[in-house]
């Protein structure tokens, strides 16, 4: 079992398992000749299923193992390796591997960096006169020299002029596990009944900003009604959220005390591709979606034609964390049931463009009222 | 009238601050020594594995400094005792990170130790100034308590580096967050940082193992180098990151000293008045490092260079001259550290007895702690511990008498004491602990 490869962007690589990060602990991660995996189950809450074509983060990669189409599964914690990654934001080169020490099978992380420093700062010993101690007469401590004159000569050197920067290699080891095929054949992404509403949500940032503050309101713990686990702590909000197939997206969150709700419209609601769908052009005029276009309108007044979700405020704050990727999101409403989220990263060359699209797939339940 | 008296201006009180933090990582009480020449901060860590010293130059970290020495002889050099680090970094906090250009901005920090008795009470009180004529004064309660000091004899270890603490600072940012120890090693020309957490989880507890980083540095980015080729010595990276943290903070470049794996190690700094040195135990391959025959060294000095830096200033503890004292008290040696399998497996190198330059007693031989120290040993190479005095090595009174000892002396010296302590005139200005109950009258006096 083999793979290596160089990491040609270690931003977004690290965005990325930093937005997975908060959605669980360890990752599902499945390698193989087309596609790199990466899967979070948490024990509840939101899944994400990902696939990010190679070519996106890796470079002069090489994979083989046993299985067809040389696939690798493995088990890997997400802290661990977003703290390599972030390790690496200011690396000249980056490559990780698949190894084993002492029978442990590790990803080693091999970065080369020019740590920040560089003398071009004068160093203490030019201003600070008073650090003579010891008392033995010796030079300022910052040059290390064992007479005055010799020490005034570097301290010019490195006020004036910057000490060629050297690389340094750091090595991170990230402890997994690899899983056999056995344990990942059950696994599968949640099927859902096709969406009544699909639409393109707006500016992350700002929608996160916004959830954040609905949610910290429906926390307040002196609300009666915030429901509470069983230790007494008040469980989060629940957010409603909807859309509908004219451009409009509405968050609300209805309590005892209060309703308040926001209101997006001129949202885009891409078009299905028939090609694509079961039944093809039949399918189209009876795909859910259409028959919602029909209701509703878009100034977003009116109660028709919304598809609606309840879901917990923080889980979606976690969710929206994908914000920081950049990437198109369009939502799916499955009235009453479920949310599901589709973010495309954004391709930076064209090359990327035949080999296929990264996709982060959200699975969110609903809550019913 | 005070024993000690002396001001700070707010740079200085944010530096003492600064320092506190350090300390508090180390341990729960901090120590303080006030000399003639100085003032002296420590912590020592609960393991005893860590000793951790800040020493303010009475003429440049201070605005004034005032220490009179009590009329008796023993002791009267210097004032000892100990408080509550999280008591001394409330009062030192202030508002010093808002200070520039706001209202209650400290002006002087001025601070006095009362401890006459029979005058008033023995308080430790800081008074801050402040704008605008507000005086904040907060009065600590302290305990009085012979300061102990770590021993290292900076001769003896003739390795060791040097390096921008501001470079340090910023490598230890790559270290994963969980890891317990850090190894440093030498190797074609490079020096390898490692922090790992020897492996201890299984099966699925595997991936709760925490990430383990290797540095690689170039010899020629440290100001100076010299260690042995191919030789691991480990020590705790906490502990190395709580230093580093601190040494960025004077900016100037910290140095490492030490020889062996199993010796100890020390780090030093110093900038604005301010020296510091940590005394670290290490860890790792003694037979390794030290059996080899010509040792290959990795190092950028010229061969003019003396290996260690200048002669020791005289706060060094020259420790080859003074034999260390008995310390049977330490009732729990490390080998307890259940997370330390390669001390317990240290060699017995050659003798019975303890090497006494090592700081602390080996696992291997519980028995020699529980020995009854002996005080008329005067080659004092046998058993090795903690020394509270770190001057004065051609004193001919035995270090042990000399020192009165540890805060919790064994029942033999505490035998001994009281006699000792007979020979001298009147009463410590301090209270001793084992004098509180002896002197109840003394309260009831008072009230």
């Amino acid at each position: 079992m083999r793979f290596r490869a160089e990491i040609r962007n270690v931003s977004t690589l690290t965005k990325f398992t930093a937005s997975l990060a908060s959605i669980g602990h360890i990752a599902w991660v499945r390698l193989d000749d087309k596609d790199v995996r990466f899967t979070v189950i948490p024990e509840q809450g939101t899944q994400v299923w990902s696939v990010i074509s190679p070519n996106t983060i890796f470079q002069d990669w090489t994979i083989q193992s046993a299985a067809p189409n040389n696939t690798i599964n493995l088990e890997v914690p997400l802290a661990p390796l977003q703290r390599a990654l972030r390790s690496a934001q200011n690396a000249v080169a980056a490559n990780i591997r698949l190894t084993k020490k002492d029978n442990i099978p590790l990803l080693s992380l091999t970065i080369t960096t020019m740590a920040m420093h560089s003398s071009q700062q004068p160093t203490s010993s030019l201003s600070d006169r008073d650090n003579h101690f010891s008392g033995n007469g010796r030079a300022p401590s910052t040059n290390g020299a064992n007479d005055t004159s010799s020490a005034f000569r570097e301290a010019s050197v490195d006020f004036f002029g910057p000490k060629a920067d050297r690389e340094i290699v750091i090595t991170q080891d990230i402890p997994i596990r690899v899983l056999a095929p056995a344990t990942v054949e059950g696994l599968h992404e949640p099927r859902c009944r096709e969406p009544d509403v699909h639409i393109v949500l707006p500016n992350l940032n700002q929608l996160k900003g916004i959830s954040e503050r609905y949610t910290k309101l429906g926390m307040t713990t002196s609300n009666p009604r915030t429901p509470r686990n069983n230790s007494g702590i008040a469980k989060g909000a629940k957010l409603e959220l909807s859309a509908n197939m004219h451009g409009c997206l509405r968050l609300s969150l209805k309590t005892d005390a209060m309703g308040i709700s926001s209101l997006w419209t001129g949202l885009e609601n891409p078009e299905l591709d028939s090609t694509q769908l079961a039944e093809g052009e039949d399918g189209l005029a009876n795909h859910p979606s259409t028959r919602m276009k029909e209701l509703g309108d878009a100034s977003g007044q009116g109660e028709e034609g919304w598809a609606t979700v309840r879901i917990e405020g923080r889980d979606w704050g976690r969710v929206l964390s994908v914000g920081r990727l950049g990437g198109r999101v369009i939502a799916c409403f499955c009235d009453e049931h479920a949310l599901i989220l589709y973010v495309f990263l954004p391709e930076e060359d064209e090359r990327e463009g035949g080999g296929g699209e990264s996709v982060l797939t959200y699975y969110i339940n609903s809550y019913s009222v | 009238m005070a024993v000690l008296s002396f001001s700070l201006s707010p740079d200085a009180t944010s530096r003492i601050y600064e320092l506190l933090v350090c300390l508090a990582k180390f341990g729960e009480s901090v120590s303080i020594e006030a000399r003639n020449e100085k003032l002296t901060i420590t912590a020592l860590n609960l393991s005893r594995t860590a000793y951790a010293s800040f020493a303010l130059d009475a003429k440049t970290f201070f605005i004034d400094y005032d220490f009179t020495a009590s009329s008796s002889a023993k002791g009267g050099d210097r004032f000892t005792c100990q408080l509550l680090n999280k008591a001394l970094q409330s009062v030192f906090k202030g508002r010093s990170n808002d200070a520039r250009g706001r209202e209650t901005a400290i002006e002087r920090c001025d601070v006095s130790i009362q401890d006459q008795p029979d005058k008033t009470e023995c308080r430790l009180i800081v008074k801050m100034l402040c704008k605008h004529g507000m005086t904040k004064t907060y009065r600590l309660t302290y305990e009085s308590v012979e300061v102990m000091h770590a021993l290292f004899d900076r001769t003896a270890a003739s390795q060791g580096w040097r390096i921008s603490s501001r470079v340090l600072r910023e490598y230890i940012e790559f270290f994963g967050n969980k890891t317990e120890q850090l190894d440093l090693l030498a190797q074609d020309g490079k020096a390898i940082f490692t922090s790992f957490t020897e492996k201890i989880q299984d099966g699925k507890e595997v991936l709760k193992q925490p990430l383990e980083t290797a540095i690689a540095i170039h010899t020629e980015d440290f100001e100076d180098f010299h260690m042995q080729d191919q030789m691991h010595i480990v020590i705790s990276v906490k502990d190395f990151k709580a230093i580093v943290t601190h040494a960025e903070t004077l900016r100037g470049s910290m140095s490492a000293y030490f020889s062996f794996p199993t010796r100890p190690l020390q780090f030093t700094y110093q900038n604005f008045g301010m020296h510091c040195e940590f005394t670290l135990m290490t860890t790792g391959d003694l037979r390794g490092a030290s059996s080899t025959p010509n040792p290959k060294f990795i190092s950028n000095r010229s061969s003019s260079r003396q290996p260690s830096v200048a002669p020791p200033p005289p706060l060094n503890r020259t420790a080859s001259e003074m034999p260390p004292p008995a310390r049977p008290s330490f009732s729990k040696p490390l080998s307890s550290q259940s997370q330390r399998p390669s001390f317990k497996a240290q060699p017995s190198v050659t003798e019975s007895d303890p090497d006494p330059e090592s700081l602390f007693m080996p696992g291997g031989e519980e028995d020699q702690t529980w020995d009854p120290p002996n005080y008329n040993n005067d080659d004092g190479e046998e058993m090795l511990g903690w020394d509270a005095n770190n001057e004065h090595p051609s004193e001919s009174f035995h270090p042990t008498f000399r020192d009165s000892g540890t805060a919790a002396p064994p029942p033999q010296q505490q035998q001994e004491r009281p006699a000792a302590d007979e020979s001298q005139e009147g009463l410590e200005p301090t209270q001793r602990l084992s004098q509180v109950s002896a002197q109840t009258f003394h309260f009831d006096a008072q009230s």
